[in-house]
């Protein structure tokens, strides 16, 4: 089981005299759980959700981000050794983090032209693998390991070393599972990543992305703006199917109940001034629906 | 002018080459004149901001690069029934009055000092000629140069609704120590109702100097077509142009250049709007990294009777280091009001949040950068149906990324 553990997380905008964002916040996600993270806009929920996932744009002047794993988080072949299992992110690259199942639904995911969709995430699972497998390799066997990977690409065995862990025929199914799950069309493998997307489209593909890419977290940034009554229900289904069916730990960020009456959450946090002011069950999303975020600012103010 | 190539340059060497060629006098004193001309004529334009000039052609040593009687090349023409693929001589003995007729009748060899040397020193040229009615596909000159200098001529005739598609590509053979110079002059008279579809794509070595110009004419419901990719080369002054002489006369221009190291990209694309109802599309995508320099000026000129013109221009420079330096100016030039026009361009790096996007996904951010600038050409190599060319300018492309 993995958990992502923020504390005392202090974060300013990575410029000189930049923006103070965060100002300690502390969080735990567990895989197989569902948060959902609450607040005015400017509280720093969608600063947060960067940070672990590594934006440039950020930078961090105190705390920690770490993921703790478990012997089995990447499956039971996969041997995770025991002074490999708590990750500092802060120290990693994105696609380190990422490699380490930490996955980012973005509010607005680019457009990339001229790169498919099936290209994108083909290149992006088979490197997750690939990089996974590089953070995890025993130090010592680093160098052996080295030569027998000289030794595969001159195999006449091996065909295109190009083609990855995941080969295109395999991965084209994978994917064609996974959209008709979501109720997608299958054009869209075919088409460039975002371009031309409709909101809702685009945030459909944020999901399917983590359905192929089977992150142990996913933090999801108010992926449920822009989408209608149809595409919502659509969306959530697959936010459910990653927790279910993949046991990942969903972060979800978010200024509407209306999502969580699909999505149930076993915690819900709230944050303000970048820090997480209140957490509790569901019942506190159904309070801030119904009172707004004033007593939360009152409570903690007054008590301060 | 101040530029003098003369020293080593003699009217003996030319009509030496024209004798060598079994040309008619006609010929062999346009080439004269051309030469005697030189002493009077201008580089080609180049883009001027405050303080510089963008191309600095006059430093270019002519006295070194030049090397009049030495045009050794390899050349490899590939025909299409129905149509005549011709080297120069033969071109002549078979149809002098066809080549008498269209040669220089586009570019004017003293058009500027480049041209007017070309035109004294060619001796690597290939006639095209599409008879009325025929359709023929995947001509192919492929020039590999050998010589110091190598100074090449195209002609394309097409008759009344005859159709053709060109590939000419040029490439370095053997090694010659220092630097070296390619000027290629392309013609193309497109007959009414015929297609010119020509695509060119330029790898020289980096030692070489390269002066293009590419000029067609269509008539009447004619079409031509260009794709210019460029690699190689040291420096490229490189011009695709179209006059649009005849009533719905259409021309697309399709542009991509990948510079590196501290390669120079000097590229033009013009078109004269002249007949009623005519169209023209100006595409252009390049990369910089390194040191590299761009330049790029788009022309679109709308004459006083060219009533319903329909004409789009764009450009995007994409910049992958901080070195490399651009400079875009699309022009629009309109005298009938009667007119749907646009033009823009624009310079840019890598988008740092497509960057982040990718690599949060679990993709290295070099494989990323990559897929990113892969991706930056597709909306042009969509526009190429030439399969050879496109396919093998996605390789060059992918192989600098790589190196």
């Amino acid at each position: 089981m993995a958990r992502l553990e923020l504390s005392n997380l202090h974060a300013k905008v990575a410029e000189d005299d930049g923006e103070k964002i965060l100002d300690g916040v502390d969080l735990e996600v567990f895989s197989g759980e569902i948060h959902a993270l609450m607040g005015p806009n400017g509280s720093g929920k969608s600063t947060t959700a960067k940070v672990i996932a590594g934006h440039p744009a950020y930078e961090v002047t105190d705390g920690e981000v770490l993921l703790h794993l478990e012997e089995g988080d990447f499956g039971e072949d996969f041997e995770i050794a025991e002074d490999k299992r708590t990750w500092n992110l802060l120290e990693l690259e994105p696609n380190e983090r990422a490699a380490l199942g930490i996955f980012l639904g973005f509010q607005y995911p680019a457009e990339i032209e001229g790169v498919t969709m099936t290209n994108f995430l083909r290149t992006a699972l088979n490197a997750k693998l690939e990089e996974r497998e590089e953070l995890f390799e025993d130090d010592d066997a680093e160098d052996e390991a080295e030569e027998e990977d000289v030794g595969y690409e001159t195999s006449p065995m091996e065909g295109n070393v190009d083609e990855g862990e995941v080969g295109v025929a395999e991965f084209q199914q994978l994917l064609q599972e996974k959209m008709e799950q979501l109720d997608m069309d299958s054009k869209f493998a075919q088409r460039y990543l975002n371009a031309g997307f409709s909101g809702g489209e685009k945030k459909q593909n944020e999901v399917l992305q983590a359905a192929i890419l089977e992150p142990s977290i996913a933090v999801l940034d108010e992926i449920d703006s822009g989408l209608d009554i149809d595409r919502l229900q659509d969306v959530s289904k697959g936010i459910n199917a990653l927790r279910d069916e993949q046991g990942t730990g969903v972060l979800q960020i978010t200024h509407y109940q209306r999502i969580l009456d699909y999505v149930e959450p076993d915690h819900v946090h709230v944050m303000l001034d970048g820090k997480i002011a209140e957490s509790g069950g569901p019942e506190l999303a159904e309070k801030l629906e119904d009172e707004g975020y004033d007593w939360v600012r009152e409570q903690v103010y007054e008590t301060a | 002018m101040s530029t003098q190539v003369h020293a080593n340059l003699t009217r003996e060497q030319v009509e030496q080459i024209s004798a060598d060629l079994d040309e008619p006098e006609w010929l062999t004193e346009t080439r004269v004149e051309a030469l005697e001309a030189l002493d009077d004529l201008d580089m080609p334009d180049v883009i001027r901001t405050p303080g510089r000039d963008w191309t600095n052609l006059h430093a270019l040593d002519f006295e070194t690069l030049v090397d009049p009687l030495n045009a050794a090349e390899d050349k490899d023409r590939v025909s299409d029934e129905g149509i005549e693929v011709l080297e120069w001589s033969e071109a002549l003995a078979e149809h002098g009055d066809l080549v008498e007729e269209h040669f220089a009748s586009v570019v004017d060899p003293e058009e500027n000092y480049l041209t007017a040397l070309s035109t004294a020193l060619f001796s690597a040229g290939t006639v095209i000629y599409v008879p009325e009615g025929v359709d023929a596909e995947d001509v192919k000159i492929r020039t590999q140069m050998n010589s110091r200098s190598l100074f090449n001529y195209t002609l394309v005739v097409t008759e009344e609704s005859s159709s053709v598609t060109i590939l000419e590509r040029q490439s370095t053979g053997d090694d010659v120590e220092g630097e070296r110079y390619y000027s290629g002059i392309v013609e193309v008279v497109a007959g009414e109702n015929s297609r010119v579809q020509y695509g060119a794509l330029q790898n020289l070595d980096e030692e070489t100097y390269n002066y293009t110009l590419k000029r067609g004419h269509a008539d009447t419901y004619a079409t031509v077509d260009w794709i210019e990719g460029n690699i190689g080369s040291r420096l490229t002054k490189s011009s695709v142009e179209t006059y649009l002489k005849g009533d719905s006369s259409e021309t697309k221009t399709v542009g991509a250049f990948f510079g590196h190291d501290d390669q120079h990209i000097d590229i033009a694309a013009r078109v004269w709007h002249q007949g009623e109802h005519t169209t023209a599309d100006l595409v252009t995508r390049g990369v910089l990294d390194d040191q590299a320099r761009s330049v790029y000026e788009g022309v679109q000129d709308v004459g006083t009777d060219a009533w319903d013109t329909s004409s789009y221009q764009r450009e995007n420079t994409l910049m992958l280091s901080d070195e490399s330096e651009a400079d875009a100016s699309p022009k629009l030039i309109i005298n009938n009001h009667d007119t749907e026009a646009s033009h823009s361009a624009t310079v840019g790096q890598v988008d740092a949040q497509d960057l982040f996007y990718m690599t949060s996904r679990g993709v290295h951010p070099q494989v990323a950068k990559n897929m990113l600038v892969e991706g930056f050409f597709v909306p042009v190599l969509d526009e190429v149906d030439v399969d050879e060319l496109r396919d093998d300018l996605e390789e060059l492309v992918a192989e600098r990324l790589r190196e």
